[in-house]
C-alpha cells in the first residue's frame, strides 16, 4: 500500500508540473502538429499545395505552310495559365530568356520555362534539335520536376499525334493503298480524345488508370494514404522520444528529492527502503503509460492515426513503457545530481534516439543498412520497430519478437539501474 | 564599459559549466553530420556501384507481345534494374528491401491487342519513398507511350477495316516511340550564379547545416536564458538595480553576453562546415558574416524576452524548445517549405528563420553575391529590434 502511495505521489507531483506536461505531452504533440500542418492538407487529394511561381518564355513561332493553326508553344504556355492549375501554378509571361533568368535570380519565379523560336517547325519536321529549357532556382526539387513532368507529356502527346498519322500512312502504303489527306483531321482528333481521356484518367481517376501505385503493406487492391502512413512513424517517433524522456525526467524525482532532504526524511519512517525505491519505480511506469495513453489518443483523434489491431498496439505500447522505464532508471542511477540530470537527458537520449532512427523514420528510402544496424543496439530502436509494424497493421505474432527485445531490454536495464539505487541508499 | 564588465561576468558564469559545450558545439556538430548523412543517404558513395532502382517484374503471360515490348523496354533503361519473378517470389523480394517495387501485369494484358477489355498495371511500391516515386514516374512513361501505340494500332485496324492491321501497326508504332523516346527535347538546368569550380551547390550538407545552425543557435538560449532567471532568484538582479546601473545597460549587457554566446557558437559551426563538411561559406564572406551577425541579433533579442518571461529554469527550457520547434519547423530549417503545404509556407516565409535560411542558401546554393544577404540581414535585423523592445517592455514592467 505505501508503494502505491509513494508512486501516486509521484505521480501527482509530475502531473502538476508545468515542465512536465510540456515535455511529455505538448511537445509531441506539438511537433507532430508542425509537420501535420506542413503535410496534412496534401492528403486526401485536396491540392492545398504551396504554388509554384512559373515563368513561361514563348518564342516559338508557325513555320510557313504549317498545318498547324497555332505553334505547339502556345499549347505549352496555355497549359500554365489554364484555370484548373490556377490554384497551385502562379505563371507569368516573360519576353525573353535573359528577363526569365533574371526573375529565378531574384527568386520572383521558382521555374522558367524557355520555349524555343523553331519548336514547332523541329516537331513538324520530324528534326527534333530544338528542346524545351526548364531553368530552376537550385533550392528547388519539386517544382522543377513537376514542370518538366508536364512540358514532356504535353511534347508527348504532340509526338503520339504525329506517330498516329506517320503510322497509318505508311501502313496504308504498305498495304498498297493511297492515304487520303482528308481524313487525317478524324484521325487526329480520334487520338487527341483517346490520350487526354488517358491522361485525364492516369493523373485523377487512379481506377482507370493504366498504372496504379499500390502501398506493399495495403495488399494490392487497397492503396495506403501516403500522408497517414508518414503522420503515424512521425508521432510514433515523437511518442518514443518523449517517453524515454519522461521516464528518466519522471525518475529524477529520486534526486530531486534527495537534494531537498525529503527523501532523507522518508527513510526516517517505518517504510521500508525497498518500499520506497519500488514506490519511484512504480510511478514511472505509470507516468510513461499514462503519457503513451494520452498521445495515442490525442493522435488518433487529432491527426486520425490508426494505430494498427488493438492486441498489436497493446504489445507495441507495454514495450515502450518497460523500455522507456527501464532505460530512465538505469541512466539516473548513474547520475549524482539532478543538475547532472540535464546533459544526460539531453545529450543522451537524443544520440540515442538518434541512432534508434526516431527522427529519421520518414526519410524517402530510409537510412543506410549501416543506421539500421546500428538501431538495433538501442532501445528505442526495437520499440520503433514494434510500432512500425502495429502501423503497417501487423498482426501480434509479427510484433513478438520486438516486443521480446524491448521487455528484455527494460527489465535488464530496471534490474540493474534498481541495484545501483539499492546500493546507494542501502 | 558596464554593459561590457556585465556581457563578460555572464558569459564566464555560463561557460564556466563545461557541460554547456556539449550543447553549444558536440551536439550541433553531431546533429548535422546526420541529417547530412541522412539527406545524402542513397546518393553518394561509391561510384561503381550499382545505383538502379530494382524492379521485380510479375507477369503469368511473359509470352504476349505486350509485355515482351515493355519488358525490352524496361530492360533498356539506365535508371531500372528488372528481374522477372514469380508474384509470392517479388513481394519477399520487396520486403527485404532487394527490389524497390513490384510491376504486376494482370492476366490477359497481351489481349489488349486482339481488342480486349482494359488491364490495369499495378506498382507495388512504398508511396512516400521518393525511390517509389522515382519508380512511378520512370513506368509511367514507357507505358504511356505503349498504350498510346496499342491505340494507333486500333486505329490504323479500323481505318483499314481489319483485324489484321493491327499487329504490324503496333509494332510500327512501337518503333516510332521507341526513337522518339531516345530524343531529349527538355533540357533541365539549375540557375546559379558562379558556374565555376567553386560552387558547391550540390553538397547535401546544404541544408542539413544552415538548418542546424539556427536550430541550435535558438536551442543556446537553454543556457544563456537562464542567467535572468538565476539573477531574479539570487536576488543579484535587485542588488544590481541599487548601483548606478541603468536598466537599459543591463539589459543591453545581457544582451550582448547571449550575442556573444549565440555568435561563437555560429562562428565555430561555420568554420567546422566550410573545413570539414565542404559546406561553401566563404563563397561570399561578408554575406556569410552579415547573415550570421543579424540571425544572432534576433536569437539573443529573443533570448532576453525568455530570460524576462520566465520564472524559472524549467520555463526557460520549455519556452526555448517550443520556439526552437516553432521557427525550426516553420522556417524551413528541417525541410525545404517547398514540399510543404500552401499555408504553411506562406507563414513560414514570414518567420526569420526563413529569412535566414535564405541569406544562406543565396550564397550556398544559389552562389550569388554579397547583395544577394542585404534583405535576409536587414529582415533579421527588424525581428530582432522588435524582439528587442519587447524585451525591454517587459522588463521595465518587471522593475515595477
Amino acid at each position: 500500500m505505501k508503494i502505491i502511495d509513494i508512486a501516486l505521489n509521484d505521480l501527482l507531483r509530475s502531473f502538476r508540473s508545468a515542465f512536465t506536461i510540456g515535455m511529455a505531452v505538448v511537445a509531441p504533440l506539438m511537433l507532430t502538429g508542425l509537420i501535420y500542418f506542413a503535410f496534412g492538407g496534401l492528403s486526401g487529394g485536396d491540392v492545398s499545395m504551396n504554388a509554384m511561381k512559373v515563368g513561361v518564355v514563348n518564342a516559338d513561332a508557325l513555320p510557313a505552310d504549317s498545318p498547324l493553326d497555332a505553334p505547339i508553344g502556345d499549347n505549352i504556355r496555355a497549359m500554365f495559365f489554364d484555370e484548373s492549375v490556377e490554384s497551385w501554378i502562379e505563371a507569368r509571361d516573360y519576353p525573353d530568356e535573359a528577363a526569365a533568368r533574371a526573375a529565378v535570380n531574384a527568386q520572383e519565379i521558382g521555374v522558367a520555362v524557355i520555349v524555343p523560336a523553331d519548336l514547332s517547325a523541329s516537331l513538324l519536321s520530324d528534326e527534333i534539335d530544338a528542346q524545351v529549357t526548364i531553368i530552376s532556382d537550385p533550392t528547388l526539387t519539386i517544382a522543377p520536376a513537376v514542370v518538366q513532368d508536364m512540358v514532356t507529356m504535353m511534347l508527348d502527346g504532340v509526338s503520339g499525334g504525329g506517330i498516329a498519322i506517320q503510322t497509318i500512312m505508311e501502313r496504308q502504303q504498305a498495304n498498297g493503298i493511297q492515304p487520303d489527306p482528308a481524313q487525317i483531321p478524324g484521325w487526329v482528333t480520334r487520338y487527341t480524345d483517346w490520350y487526354r481521356e488517358f491522361q485525364r484518367d492516369l493523373f485523377h481517376r487512379p481506377e482507370k488508370a493504366a498504372l496504379v501505385l499500390t502501398a506493399p503493406s495495403a495488399g494490392e487492391t487497397e492503396s495506403a494514404d501516403p500522408i497517414q502512413q508518414m503522420m503515424g512513424l512521425t508521432m510514433a517517433g515523437q511518442m518514443i522520444f518523449f517517453a524515454f524522456f519522461t521516464g528518466a525526467y519522471a525518475m529524477m524525482s529520486i534526486l530531486r528529492e534527495d537534494e531537498e532532504g525529503t527523501l532523507a526524511r522518508l527513510f526516517t519512517t517505518p517504510t521500508e527502503r525497498a518500499n520506497i525505491l519500488a514506490g519511484k519505480f512504480l510511478a514511472v511506469v505509470l507516468t510513461v503509460t499514462l503519457q503513451g495513453i494520452v498521445l495515442m489518443t490525442a493522435g488518433h483523434y487529432a491527426f486520425g492515426i490508426a494505430w494498427g489491431q488493438p492486441a498489436s498496439v497493446a504489445l507495441a505500447a507495454l514495450g515502450q513503457v518497460l523500455a522507456a522505464s527501464g532505460l530512465g532508471v538505469l541512466l539516473i542511477s548513474f547520475v549524482k545530481t539532478s543538475k547532472q540530470g540535464g546533459p544526460v537527458l539531453g545529450g543522451g537520449l537524443t544520440a540515442l534516439g538518434m541512432l534508434g532512427g526516431l527522427f529519421t523514420a520518414n526519410i524517402p528510402g530510409g537510412m543506410p543498412a549501416a543506421f539500421q544496424m546500428l538501431a538495433n543496439f538501442t532501445p528505442q530502436g526495437w520499440v520503433l520497430k514494434g510500432w512500425k509494424l502495429s502501423l503497417a497493421g501487423a498482426v501480434p505474432a509479427d510484433l513478438l519478437l520486438p516486443f521480446a527485445v524491448a521487455l528484455a531490454l527494460g527489465v535488464a536495464m530496471f534490474a540493474f539501474g534498481a541495484v545501483m539505487f539499492k546500493k546507494r541508499y542501502s | 564599459m558596464k554593459i561590457l564588465d556585465l556581457a563578460i561576468k555572464d558569459l564566464s558564469q555560463i561557460l564556466r559549466d563545461k557541460k554547456v559545450l556539449l550543447f553549444l558545439v558536440a551536439m550541433p556538430i553531431v546533429f548535422t553530420l546526420f541529417m547530412g548523412f541522412a539527406y545524402n543517404a542513397g546518393e553518394s558513395g561509391d561510384e561503381n556501384a550499382d545505383t538502379r532502382l530494382g524492379l521485380a517484374y510479375v507477369d503469368p503471360q511473359p509470352d504476349s507481345r505486350l509485355s515482351q515490348m515493355l519488358f525490352a523496354r524496361l530492360e533498356e533503361s539506365d535508371a531500372l534494374k528488372v528481374i522477372r519473378l514469380e508474384q509470392a517470389e517479388a513481394l519477399d523480394s520487396l520486403r527485404r528491401g532487394e527490389v524497390v517495387g513490384v510491376l504486376v501485369i494482370p492476366s490477359g494484358f497481351g489481349e489488349q491487342d486482339a481488342g480486349g477489355t482494359f488491364r490495369q498495371l499495378t506498382l507495388i511500391a512504398e508511396s512516400n519513398s521518393s525511390d517509389g516515386q522515382s519508380l512511378y514516374q520512370l513506368l509511367r512513361v514507357p507505358i504511356s507511350q505503349l498504350m498510346s501505340a496499342v491505340e494507333i494500332a486500333s486505329i490504323s485496324a479500323d481505318v483499314q477495316g481489319s483485324p489484321a492491321e493491327f499487329a504490324p501497326a503496333l509494332e510500327l508504332a512501337w518503333a516510332k516511340w521507341d526513337e522518339t523516346s531516345r530524343l531529349e527535347r527538355v533540357r533541365l538546368e539549375r540557375a546559379t550564379a558562379r558556374v565555376e569550380e567553386s560552387w558547391f551547390g550540390d553538397n547535401p550538407y546544404n541544408q542539413a547545416s544552415p538548418g542546424i545552425l539556427v536550430q541550435f543557435a535558438i536551442m543556446s538560449l537553454v543556457t544563456s536564458a537562464q542567467i535572468l532567471v538565476n539573477e531574479r532568484k539570487t536576488r543579484t538582479m535587485q542588488r544590481l538595480m541599487t548601483t548606478a546601473m541603468r536598466p537599459w545597460e543591463m539589459v543591453a549587457g545581457h544582451l550582448l553576453a547571449m550575442f556573444g554566446l549565440v555568435f561563437l557558437q555560429t562562428a565555430l559551426l561555420v568554420v567546422f562546415a566550410q573545413f570539414v563538411l565542404g559546406v561553401n561559406y566563404l563563397n561570399e564572406p561578408l554575406g556569410t558574416l552579415l547573415v550570421s551577425v543579424a540571425m544572432c541579433l534576433w536569437v539573443a533579442a529573443m533570448g532576453l524576452l525568455i530570460g524576462v518571461l520566465a520564472k524559472s529554469d524549467d520555463q526557460v527550457v520549455l519556452f526555448s524548445l517550443v520556439s526552437m520547434f516553432l521557427f525550426s519547423a516553420l522556417g524551413g530549417t528541417w525541410f525545404p517549405l517547398e514540399a510543404s503545404g500552401g499555408a504553411f509556407a506562406a507563414i513560414g516565409r514570414l518567420m526569420p528563420s526563413a529569412w535566414a535560411m535564405t541569406g544562406y542558401q543565396n550564397i550556398l546554393i544559389r552562389g550569388l553575391d554579397l547583395s544577394a544577404a542585404w534583405l535576409p540581414t536587414t529582415i533579421l535585423l527588424a525581428y530582432a529590434f522588435g524582439f528587442f523592445l519587447l524585451a525591454l517592455w517587459r522588463f521595465r514592467k518587471m522593475e515595477l
